[in-house]
């Protein structure tokens, strides 16, 4: 049962990119906020331009077969500009991997634990994915089928458990704001987190043999924009009006769940698939980031680990040898725990961040580089032959 | 990932040996650090909170403070060790009370809370309020602040009841009831039973919420009295208190309340009294419900259409006529379209006068007609008196109960 050498089924990869999506589509009060009662719309809206965003990693990834978002781009740009361009993917991971650490930590402190320092919260977090990273990404992206699972039943338990307590009419009035909100919460939705499966171009080259990326990216995707709009929903029709008001809407509407007496308090629940699913995104984050830093600094051009974890390394010179992680792990978060620590100073300025600028800077990573990095390799006419010779 | 150990190099080469022994040591040094820190930190010990050192609120009363611009919180605090002990309030145990009652007055509801900590030595935890008890006095004052900090705080849920009290908010807490030994338990199992009945609004504190930022509908809860009787007082649910801008502006009596509940699809299951030619005749609904639409008619103008379904069966028939008659069950499913059109129009006539949408029409006209809402909202409280209400109500009466005709003397021949 166990995954051969390092390789990755394309079921497994629907369902991580489902369990990656989950993590932020359990906390997506920021897009409520905007657009209210016709949030739910959002997803479906969010999903459709997210579609051209994984064209594009696809056609990449078809143009690249084997090769990750990192060695692609430094085949496409050449050696010096492709480490400019790498440096500022890093970068996006490394922000991704500290926002979203930033946010298991203030959701455990504020909602739990709340006289524990954040960053002792941070700090065990980060210690548990370096090691579920050394342990070997492929395992973690093996259990996703189980975190799956779980995240999907919690969510179907919680969603029964509140119909009680439903109204539809809050969903009504349809599309009476102003168009302007609705771009906004598109383009919210399809930045963060549709955009962020960018994350996953580090991992496809994991993929079985013959496998293509593109379809398991956008079944999970699918899945994802399904399971958005059905939390978005039971939101909705739970709260009323109080849904764009309260913080973290999923944790209120669950909170309100008493079915009798025993089936109540169903936000522990919640908190623990929100805490596992946190934990799955930042491991996945942290993974990709360490792996395009270590292939960064590495000197001699060579694939990296997971995917050709059988061949025979060569050379003292070579620091990606058998070891089914990369190497700089734990400085990577080491890295992720110190930028986390500053990232924001108040769950005001976070949700701030998501409704303004968060899709801007999402968007230039997630889509622009990408979307140049393929207009490039199409005029240079770079395609497998040549980077062969490169 | 087991290491192999090479017994040839830890013959020849004894250094070698040394340093895989210490590199072993300095593992298990270093996992054991790691489970020490992880000890230390996952069990949350800086946020620890031991039961004994709670105090578990399970009602709270706010009341306007003696002082100007102070309110008084009474929080009903369990005393766990005399909660399972004896069946009747003073029995068993100790013999003492199973609550206490802390009060204290300040500016500010958090403040207060805080506050107590100077008077207890445990720490007040809401998790488990069910009922927040407002006094009449500061609800026609502000209802805004005590809301804002139950409903913030996250400790406290938004399903706990609101009670508004005809006098002060802290009596009603102190009043002891027979069958149960906190007061405040006391209170929420009457909420929990008022589907029973259908005239009392059930009202969470999210239900308030929703219906504050609606900014049309005018916010119901239910009023809460104590009432004297054979010498004792009790407290009983007796009518419902409307709000408008967060204050209480006037109230329904149980008559209206019924009423509003069959408009606002609350009603479930009660008892009707109804007077026929030969005398009183009890029949009890259920499975009722309600749907309340706008129209609009061919002037333009907006009606509320109100369509009610329910089944009923004769519950007591203290005449001597057989109402199992067919013509008796048509008469008898008449006049119970009569009484449940009686309490809508007594409420829908408070309403009026009070100039409060306690029914959600704005909000049903927003929802269906949004484009007419925009011209209505502005002037809602001179519009709403004037929007029209048809009834429809569809009446099954499904059973006679175990007896087909009444019980009369020679009634057998």
């Amino acid at each position: 049962m166990k995954p051969q050498n390092g390789s990755i089924s394309s079921k497994d990869l629907i369902f991580s990119v489902f369990c990656f999506m989950q993590a932020t589509i359990l906390r997506s009060g920021y897009i409520i906020s905007m657009t209210r009662n016709d949030s739910w719309i959002m997803a479906v809206t969010g999903f459709i331009f997210s579609l051209p965003i994984v064209a594009i990693y696809a056609a990449l990834l078809r143009k690249f077969p084997g090769k990750n978002l990192i060695e692609i781009d430094e085949i496409i740009f050449g050696p010096v500009l492709g480490k400019v361009v790498s440096v500022l993917y890093l970068f996006f991971f490394l922000s991704l991997a500290a926002l979203n650490s930033w946010d298991l930590g203030i959701f455990v402190v504020n909602f739990m634990i709340p006289d524990t320092p954040i960053s002792a919260v941070i700090l065990i977090s980060l210690i548990g994915c370096v090691y579920s990273i050394r342990k070997g990404i492929e395992n973690l992206i093996y259990l996703s089928t189980f975190i799956f699972i779980v995240a999907v039943g919690s969510m179907a338990i919680n969603t029964i458990l509140v119909l009680k307590d439903v109204q539809l009419e809050y969903l009504k009035p349809f599309f009476r704001l102003e168009p302007m909100k609705y771009i906004q919460g598109t383009v919210s939705v399809t930045a963060v987190p549709m955009a962020e499966v960018l994350a996953f171009t580090m991992i496809t080259p994991m993929l079985e043999k013959d496998q293509k990326a593109g379809k398991p990216l956008l079944i999970g995707l699918v899945l994802s924009a399904a399971s958005m709009a059905i939390v978005m929903l039971r939101d909705i029709i739970t709260l009323g009006p109080l849904v764009s008001i309260v913080t973290l809407p999923e944790f209120e509407a669950v909170r309100y769940i008493s079915l009798a007496e025993p089936l109540t308090r169903m936000e522990s629940i919640y908190a623990v698939v929100l805490i596992v699913l946190l934990l799955f995104k930042v491991t996945i984050l942290l993974y990709a980031f360490a792996l395009g830093f270590t292939h960064m600094l590495s000197r001699e051009k060579q694939s990296l680990p997971n995917h050709h974890i059988t061949s025979t390394s060569s050379g003292a010179g070579q620091p990606l040898s058998q070891k089914s992680y990369p190497p700089l792990t734990l400085v990577s978060a080491a890295l992720v725990f110190f930028y986390s620590l500053f990232v924001f100073e108040s769950v005001m300025e976070n949700m701030d961040w998501g409704a303004t600028a968060a899709p801007f800077f999402s968007l230039t990573f997630a889509f622009l580089l990408p979307a140049v990095s393929l207009l490039v390799a199409s005029l240079r006419k770079i395609d497998r032959i040549r980077e062969v010779k490169v | 990932m087991k290491r192999k150990k090479s017994p040839i190099c830890m013959k020849v080469l004894p250094l070698t040996a040394f340093s895989f022994k210490y590199w072993k040591g300095a593992r298990r040094i270093t996992m054991f650090l790691l489970f020490m820190l992880m000890i230390l930190c996952l069990t949350a010990c800086w946020s620890q909170r031991e039961l004994y050192k709670l105090a578990i609120v399970v009602g709270t009363a706010l009341d306007v403070g003696d002082q100007p611009d102070t309110v008084k919180l009474t929080a009903q605090v369990v005393k766990a060790s005399e909660m399972g002990v004896g069946s009747s309030f003073r029995g068993g145990g100790s013999g003492g009370k199973a609550y206490v009652n802390i009060s204290r007055t300040d500016k500010s509801v958090l403040s207060l809370i805080r506050e107590i900590t100077h008077m207890q030595n445990r720490r007040m935890y809401f998790s488990h309020n069910k009922v927040i008890i407002f006094s009449s006095d500061l609800a026609k004052l502000d209802m805004a602040e005590g809301l804002d900090v139950f409903a913030r705080d996250y400790e406290a849920r938004l399903n706990v009841y609101i009670l508004i009290s005809r006098d002060e908010a802290s009596e009603i807490l102190e009043q002891e009831v027979e069958l149960e030994k906190v007061p405040a338990l006391n209170i929420f199992g009457m909420m929990e039973n008022q589907n029973l009945n259908s005239e009392t609004a059930i009202v969470t504190l999210r239900d308030f919420m929703i219906a504050t930022l609606s900014g049309s509908t005018a916010p119901v809860a239910p009023i809460i009295e104590l009432q004297e009787s054979e010498g004792k007082s009790e407290v009983t649910l007796e009518g419902t208190a409307v709000f408008k801008q967060e204050k209480m502006i006037g109230k329904l009596d149980e008559a209206q309340t019924r009423g509003m509940l069959w408009v606002t699809n609350k009603a479930r299951s009660g008892e009707l009294i109804v007077d026929t030619q030969w005398g009183q005749v009890t029949l009890e609904f259920f499975h009722a419900k309600s749907r309340l639409k706008p129209v609009k008619t061919e002037d333009g103008t907006i009606r509320m259409k109100l369509t009610i379904n329910e089944d009923g069966i004769i519950e007591s028939n203290e005449t001597t006529e057989d109402m199992s008659r067919i013509e008796n069950v048509k008469m008898l499913k008449e006049l119970m379209k009569l009484a449940i059109q009686s309490d809508i129009e007594d409420a829908l006539e408070q309403a009026r006068t009070l100039r409060a949408d306690v029914f959600g029409f704005g909000e049903a006209i927003r929802r269906d007609y949004p484009e007419e809402w925009e011209t209505m909202k502005e002037d809602w409280d001179h519009v709403f008196p004037k929007i029209e209400l048809d009834i429809q109500v569809d009446v099954e009466l499904r059973s006679t109960g175990g007896l087909t005709r009444p019980v009369v003397p020679g009634g057998a021949q």
